[in-house]
């Protein structure tokens, strides 16, 4: 990526009710709802060491390139579409044991930083969506 | 704090996102904001406190009660902070983290 470019990180957790082999098969699992691969117009997934992926969702294409795959605590790709202008970030995930639940934490970084990827009126959008589903019973971590 | 700062903050625990949910059916008395809460009421004090330095809910005395209301304008301008990415994230994990919740209530109820 081009030293001009600022690049941005956003880092995600939940805490999901299950162990973390079942959470991690889970987030490999294209039928399971709320993963990358899951609700794709076309898919092929090859979820291992320098295996890729192509996601095809509302006529937008990702592709990535598994570079760690650690059963059941971590999982890393690489993440290439139309907002991140063709360069490659970088997408870490880990499952770690809490009690009876897994503490998953996401981590997407070096997005570059720009003024498309911040819709005001999309990000205004996002917030009326959630607000009646999500506002009531979220588990986000507080940071 | 800025009031960006102050409605991030506002908006990042669970139990003051459920509040905002519920006040945005309308006005509530605070015992009625606190009831659906199994926390101690000096808690749900502290929440109300947050939430009201974010502007996003006010106070209003009717007669011998105060009746709390729900203002979204402020999360306007947080909505100007929100990437894309921040959003497709959240929302898939939302989802992904539903599955298991449902799957858990469904394991217990068999």
């Amino acid at each position: 990526m081009s030293s001009s470019t600022k690049t941005i990180e956003f880092k995600f957790e939940r805490s999901i009710p299950a162990p973390p082999v079942e959470v991690f098969d889970g987030w490999l699992n294209p039928e399971i709802p709320g993963n990358p691969w899951n609700m794709a117009e076309k898919l092929l997934l090859n979820a291992q060491v320098d295996g890729f992926f192509y996601w095809l969702i509302r006529g937008n294409s990702h592709y990535g390139r598994f570079t760690e795959m650690e059963r059941p605590s971590r999982i890393q790709h690489t993440w290439m579409s139309r907002s991140t202008l063709g360069e490659e970030t970088m997408v870490t995930l880990t499952f770690k044991k809490q009690g009876e639940d897994t503490l998953m934490t996401l981590v997407h970084s070096g997005i570059p930083e720009t003024e498309a990827g911040r819709g005001h009126e999309k990000g205004w959008n996002y917030f009326l969506d959630i607000f009646p589903c999500q506002f009531g019973n979220g588990s986000r971590k507080e940071k | 704090m800025d009031q960006l700062t102050d409605v991030l903050t506002a908006i990042s625990h669970p139990t003051r996102r459920a509040i905002i949910g519920q006040l945005a059916h309308g006005p509530a008395r605070f015992l009625d904001v606190a009831e659906p809460f199994d926390t101690a009421l000096n808690a749900v004090t502290k929440h109300l406190k947050l939430l009201e330095r974010a502007g996003l809910i006010e106070r209003e005395k009717r007669g011998r009660e105060v009746f709390i209301s729900f203002r979204g304008e402020p999360l306007r301008e947080v909505a100007g902070w929100v990437h894309e990415y921040e959003r497709f994230w959240n929302q898939r994990l939302d989802q992904f983290e539903r599955y298991f919740e449902d799957k858990k209530k469904k394991g217990k109820k068999k």
